[in-house]
């Protein structure tokens, strides 16, 4: 992975030390995920949705998996969340079962599939070894914690000092962040639409009238601010995740992160395998990956929140317990994001 | 004459004997073949069509008649509006292209303006580079704060206003005019190219200028072909989704396109989004039909025919003008949007602009060894573009050879189903598509060949005018000739027809490639996992807004471009993409 | 029995019917031609003689067998003919020499053999040594040899020609006709030859078959239909003539101011008494500055000379007839000179008239 700094390097030959897992090859096994492992491997592949890691960060979780479990081969089919949740729906509609497991930022969508009944009921044996907070994400374990995502604040320190930058959520409905801002789509990024509930949980949902009369440039994912802020064609980015904004300030981009004085948002998104699976055990498996230390041990290379207590958080991002979560319940979720995505094209225009 | 009949049957009493069996000695044995194409163009054009009829006046669910859909297709302000969105992009989009390209193809056909050849290149250049591509190079040259034709303007004038704003109306149709403007230069190029000097030569003697001339004969003369070119920007403008994702999103305009898109949100709303696209195919229908209204009261410059002697047009000084224009249009379609696009892939910031620790391959490697998706997507398209190109062709040809040769009565209905896909949105195509054939009982959703097959109908039409260029150009009695001397219709395709269209085919061929190997909005909505496109994969990229990998992917999907184009220069001559087609 | 065959062949083609009731029949080793303006449906015929259009009704029978009728037409390649286009459809993309042995090897003659008859073939044509070229590289006379080689070399049953030398110039058309009859002398094929030229027609036919209109209107030796026309538009239509309004009565051909002994007169036999037409042809009428001393019982007849044309191989005289107001075209040799105004004497010679319908 071409993209890890020396120090990052050191740090996690560290970790994996302290822990004993190392590259793990299949001799170091657990004995159940062994088990998996050779079912899996008659399967050969998974076909994996996720719209919740970034692109790369995608990339390089189905290239560990293939790596540790020889023989597998992740699909990986990374969209945005609402995208993903759109194929899914395609498949359904069109009859065909393409999924294995299915990953989305807006948790909403894992009450309505699993009320469906499309969802495969399984407790990774991993899962205990997760934040006691994530450990029980579904009492039916229907579905299991998989992402961490903040989502918070940034700016581009060359266009708009500290000083002058926003501290809180309600800061850039200020009329002089007209044509500054810059925020992703809740009709294609699952995160947006969580924000876009709490906010509107919090401050009605005037706060998005009054953040349209700011003119926000709308990408379509919650990382596209922070292309748009590295690029200096926007100063002040809205909801923009932690995990990619830090690999770009690594990068040498001139970003900032702002922890709102509202808190952060934070979406903690499971993952889940379908009924329909056509690889139920690579699926299986796959979830084994998840909730193990593996799945975190390669996100914090890419700035992404560790999901266990025995993979450290990653650098330069402020330890959960430090601040203020914000999130909606996943009932408000399920219900809201419909409605806060209607209402956005409604006042957004797109 | 002793061996008068060589090696036919001399007719004996044996024919005579069973009259059935007479008949059939009097039937084509490729009356068969003609009942199979007939098959294929309806399985490929007329059931989907249908069935995306059908579905729009369906419940979902219960399937039961509902004139619902209709309703909610077009009971919300902003469904509407997206429509007149799409149709006002569609008529402003169309009319850039015919303003950049109706000079460019006067100048390349009828002047001695200087550097045609490159010229030519320009043109390709531009149909080549895939939309998308265009409009991801163009927000890097002019978002309004950080492009970087906006940031030289302000260096070079102070100013605090952008130059131009790509986030904007007018910014989205440039982008797209500068990708479609070489198909209006093809058109009209090649009726310029039928105009004999003689047409100009009578308005001279009369007291016309070279101006004059020009404007009062040489043009009107062409004039279908601009109308042509401009119904064919309109329609591909509409169609077209990738573009408006990536800039109208920002730009905060919604087009039918994207709106299509919204309704297979979920729960995915195949009956509305269907009852959604009715309208456009009656749109772009009564275009053809005006089109052909317009054009059917005057006479104007054959297309067949070849014209008398031609001799280019003496500018003097003016030629540098015009040239100035053809290099314009290069730099603003072609040069700018992949210089900014190369720097970009080989960027590890794109934003912080072209210095040596700025420089990585980084995203090349990521994709070429590392990106589990990317090298299979490249294979996907070229296989997928390379099955459909050959199945479009070669159906596309035996219906043009039907109707060229009027074997059949309803020939021109065939001919009206080939072309028919040419009116239809690919995005429609692909609903229609995703209705008819991927649910149970083909269950072909996700699969090689639906794509194929889409592919193969989304393109027929290009392929179809290719086809009926090639058997204009060969004389019917070419092959009456041999089927006099004994030889079956079907030899003398193989034989005679076939060689002689060769080339043409080719180039066909090749354009159904190319222009199949870029598709978005006819893949969108039926890859499955393993099954992506680059171009899919592109869009898929374009969604987390890494520019730096998605330029990379970008030149992968030009330098294949290339390597087949330079091929079809090698075998067909280097015009074959801008013939007439 | 006859080789070739055409009963009642009429083609439509909507409300316009363009062949209307065709009979025609061709032995074995004839050469005839179909011979009318442009627009009446020659083409039309020729090709439902090769199986290219399904007729409306009648039928087409070869060697006796029926190949064409309504609903049912033997595709061309089983017909055992060959065609000549106008366009001449040499293939481009086969040399000389394949386009003449394509037709030898779709009968799967041996290689060698396909070979010898090319070469025989195109000696025959005067293209021996051009058998490498390709089409492109030839001229139009060129060409069309090539076109004839290939028709004959496979010793067709019948041979269709479509105004096949209308491509050329005046010189190439008049060595080709030659050049078509000499091939027919030599194979004897059955051939059907279109054309609007009647100069090329008589130079090249056995029998002629004048088409009007989607009819036959006659089919004739050339020689027969030059002096004994039975319709008023073949007398027309080959060789100029002059039509006079004349009354039959008894023996009599009654015209404008004077009467003809009919005896001699072609079609007298058929004709009706009463009103007629009668065709003289302006070569029947000679012309004398003083009374002619024997007549051998001939009509003559006092006339002026009203006007004139000098073709150079002929003068073209307009005389006016004295009593009466007949004016009449008359061919005289170059050497004949009468001045515009001049007294001259008519001799009229019956074998060259004709009554016609
Ligand atoms: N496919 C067709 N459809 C309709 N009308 C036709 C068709 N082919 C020929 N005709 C008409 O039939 C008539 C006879 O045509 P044909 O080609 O047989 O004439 P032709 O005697 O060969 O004339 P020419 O000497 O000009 O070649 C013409 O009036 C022509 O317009
Ligand atoms: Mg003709």
């Amino acid at each position: 992975m071409q993209m890890i700094t020396r120090r990052q390097l050191a740090a996690m030959a560290a970790a994996m030390a302290a822990m004993g897992t190392g590259a793990a090859g299949a001799q170091e096994m657990p004995p159940h995920e062994r088990e998996l492992h050779e079912a899996a491997r008659r399967e050969g592949e998974i076909t994996w949705y996720s719209g919740q890691y970034s692109a790369e960060g995608s990339e390089a979780v189905g290239r560990a998996f293939g790596e540790r479990y020889p023989g597998v081969r992740c699909n990986v089919v990374r969209s945005t969340s609402q995208v993903a949740f759109q194929r899914l729906s395609q498949d359904n509609r069109a009859g065909v079962a393409q999924c294995d497991v299915f990953s989305s930022t807006d948790f909403g969508h894992y009450s309505l599939l699993k009320r469906e009944g499309r969802l495969l009921k399984y407790r990774p044996v991993n899962a205990d070894g997760l934040l006691p907070a994530l450990r029980h994400a579904d009492p039916d374990d229907t579905y299991q914690s998989s992402f961490i995502g903040l989502y918070l604040l940034a700016h581009n320190t060359r266009k708009v000092s500290e000083a002058e930058a926003p501290k809180s959520w309600t800061d850039v409905l200020d009329p002089k962040w007209r044509n500054q801002l810059a925020v992703g789509h809740p009709g294609f990024s699952g995160a947006i639409g969580i924000w876009a509930v709490q906010m509107r949980k919090m401050y009605g949902w005037d706060y998005f009238k009054r953040l349209e009369r700011n003119r926000p440039l709308i990408g379509r994912s919650s990382i596209d601010p922070v292309t748009v802020l590295n690029a200096g064609e926007r100063s002040v980015g809205v909801a923009v995740p932690s995990g990619s904004t830090l690999l770009s300030i690594e990068r040498g981009n001139p970003l900032r992160l702002i922890y709102p004085t509202e808190g952060v948002l934070a979406t903690i998104s499971p993952s889940a395998i379908l009924r329909n699976a056509p690889h139920p055990n690579a699926a299986k498996l796959f979830m084994e990956f998840t909730t193990g230390p593996y799945l975190s041990q390669t996100v914090r290379l890419l700035y992404g929140e560790s999901l266990r207590p025995d993979v450290p958080p990653p650098e330069g991002s402020r330890p959960l317990d430090q601040i203020t979560l914000l999130a909606p319940t996943q009932e408000e979720a399920e219900k809201g994001v419909p409605e806060v995505r209607e209402l956005w094209r409604d006042t957004f225009g797109i | 004459m002793p061996d008068t009949t060589i090696a036919l049957r001399e007719p004996g009493p044996a024919a005579r004997r069973t009259t059935w069996f007479g008949r059939l000695r009097h039937v084509e044995p490729v009356t068969l073949l003609w009942a199979v194409l007939i098959a294929a163009l309806l399985f490929l054009v007329a059931f989907p069509l249908l069935k995306l009829l059908a579905v729009s006046f369906e419940t979902q669910g219960s399937g039961a008649f509902t004139l619902a859909n209709y309703g909610t297709a077009y009971g919300r302000a902003r469904y509407v509006e997206a429509l007149l969105n799409s149709l006002t992009l569609g008529l402003i989009t169309a009319t850039i292209a015919v303003v950049l390209a109706v000079p460019m193809a006067w100048a390349v056909s009828r002047t001695d303006m200087p550097g045609k050849g490159f010229t030519w290149a320009v043109v390709l250049a531009a149909f080549v580079m895939p939309p998308y591509l265009g409009a991801v190079g163009w927000i890097l040259l002019a978002g309004p704060n950080s492009g970087f034709l906006n940031l030289a303007w302000r260096w070079a004038t102070g100013a605090e206003d952008p130059l131009f704003d790509v986030y904007s109306f007018a910014g989205l149709a440039l982008v797209i005019a500068l990708h479609s403007f070489p198909l209006v230069f093809i058109f009209v190029k090649s009726a310029l190219d039928l105009v004999s000097s003689e047409m100009e030569d009578a308005a001279n003697i009369l007291g016309a200028g070279t101006w004059t001339a020009m404007r009062k004969v040489s043009l009107p003369l062409v004039w279908p072909s601009i109308l042509g070119g401009f119904i064919l920007v309109f329609l591909e403008t509409i169609a077209l989704f990738g573009t408006p994702a990536i800039i109208g999103i920002p730009a905060r305009i919604n087009v039918v396109t994207t709106q299509l898109w919204q309704f297979f949100e979920y729960p995915v709303r195949v009956e509305v989004a269907a009852a959604y696209a009715m309208p456009l195919l009656l749109i772009t229908v009564g275009l053809i039909a005006a089109q052909r209204l317009v054009l059917s009261r005057k006479g104007f410059v054959s297309q067949t025919g070849k014209g008398g002697e031609r001799r280019p047009i003496r500018l003097g000084p003016w030629r540098w003008l015009l040239f100035g224009w053809c290099a314009g249009v290069g730099l603003f379609a072609v040069a700018l949007p992949l210089l900014v696009l190369i720097q970009a892939s080989f960027a590890k910031a794109w934003g912080r602009g072209l210095t040596l620790d700025n420089l990585t391959l980084r995203d090349y490697r990521l994709l070429l060894f590392e990106h589990e998706m990317a090298l299979t997507s490249v294979w996907n398209t070229i296989w997928f573009s390379g099955v459909a190109a050959t199945l479009a062709v070669g159906l596309a040809l035996l219906i043009a050879y039907i109707v060229a040769r009027k074997l059949v009565p309803f020939g021109e209905a065939l001919g009206f189903l080939a072309m028919a896909p040419f009116v239809i949105p690919g995005i429609v195509m692909a609903i229609g598509f995703y209705a008819a054939y991927a649910p149970p009982p083909l269950a072909l959703y996700g699969t090689a060949t639906l794509i194929i097959l889409a592919f193969t109908a989304r393109f027929l039409p290009i392929a179809y005018a290719n086809s009926t260029a090639a058997m204009r150009a060969v004389h019917p009695e070419m092959e009456e000739a041999a089927r006099i001397l004994g030889s079956g219709r079907l030899h003398a395709i193989r034989h005679v027809t076939a060689p002689l269209v060769k080339k043409a085919l080719l180039g066909g061929w090749l354009i159904v490639f190319i222009v199949a190997s870029r598709e978005l909005s006819a893949a969108v909505f039926l890859v499955g996992p393993r099954t992506r496109t680059m171009s899919v994969l592109l869009y898929d990229l374009s969604e987390a807004g890494n520019f730096e990998v998605l330029a990379a992917f970008g030149g992968i999907l030009l330098v294949i471009t290339m390597v087949f184009v330079g091929i079809g220069m090698k075998l067909v001559g280097r015009d074959f993409m801008l013939r007439r087609t | 029995m006859s080789r070739l065959q055409l009963r009642g062949l009429t083609k439509a083609f909507g409300t316009l019917t363009v062949v209307d009731g065709i009979d025609l029949a061709l032995e074995q080793g004839e050469f005839i031609s179909l011979l009318g303006p442009s627009g009446c449906g020659k083409t039309t015929t020729l090709r439902m003689i090769a199986g290219f259009i399904e007729p409306n009704a009648g039928s087409i029978e070869l060697d006796g067998e029926r190949i064409s009728s309504p609903g049912s037409v033997l595709p061309p390649e089983r017909r055992r003919m060959s065609m000549i286009f106008q366009s001449y459809a040499i293939w481009p993309n086969m040399t000389v020499a394949e386009n003449v042995g394509f037709g030898l090897k779709l009968r799967k003659l041996p290689a060698a053999e396909v070979k010898r008859r090319v070469r025989e073939i195109l000696d025959v044509v005067q293209m021996g040594h051009l058998a490498g070229r390709y089409p492109a590289e030839l001229s139009g006379g060129q060409q069309q040899r090539v076109a004839l080689a290939r028709a004959i070399v496979v010793k067709p049953a019948v041979l269709l020609l479509d105004e096949p030398l209308s491509n050329l110039d005046a010189n190439l058309r008049e060595e080709m006709r030659f050049e078509i009859r000499r091939l027919h002398d030599e194979f004897r094929i059955t051939t059907v030859y279109v054309t609007h030229d009647q100069a090329e027609a008589m130079a090249t036919s056995d029998r002629i078959a004048v088409m009007n209109a989607g009819r036959i209107e006659q089919v004739d030796a050339p020689h027969m239909l030059y002096t004994r026309p039975r319709t008023r538009f073949v007398a027309g239509f080959v060789g100029r003539t002059n039509l006079l309004d004349a009354q039959l009565r008894g023996d009599e051909i009654g015209l404008a101011g004077f009467a003809l002994r009919g005896e001699g007169v072609a079609g007298i036999a058929e004709a009706r008494q009463g009103p007629v037409l009668l065709s003289v042809r302006p070569q029947s009428v000679r012309l004398h500055r003083a009374p002619p001393g024997t007549a051998d019982g001939r009509l003559v007849l006092p006339g002026g000379i009203a006007g004139r044309v000098y073709l150079g191989e002929a003068w073209d005289y307009q005389v006016r007839v004295a009593e009466g107001e007949q004016q009449l075209r008359v061919a005289a040799p170059p050497s004949q000179v009468h001045e515009v105004g001049a007294p001259v004497w008519l001799g009229f010679d019956p074998e060259q008239m004709a009554l016609v319908e």
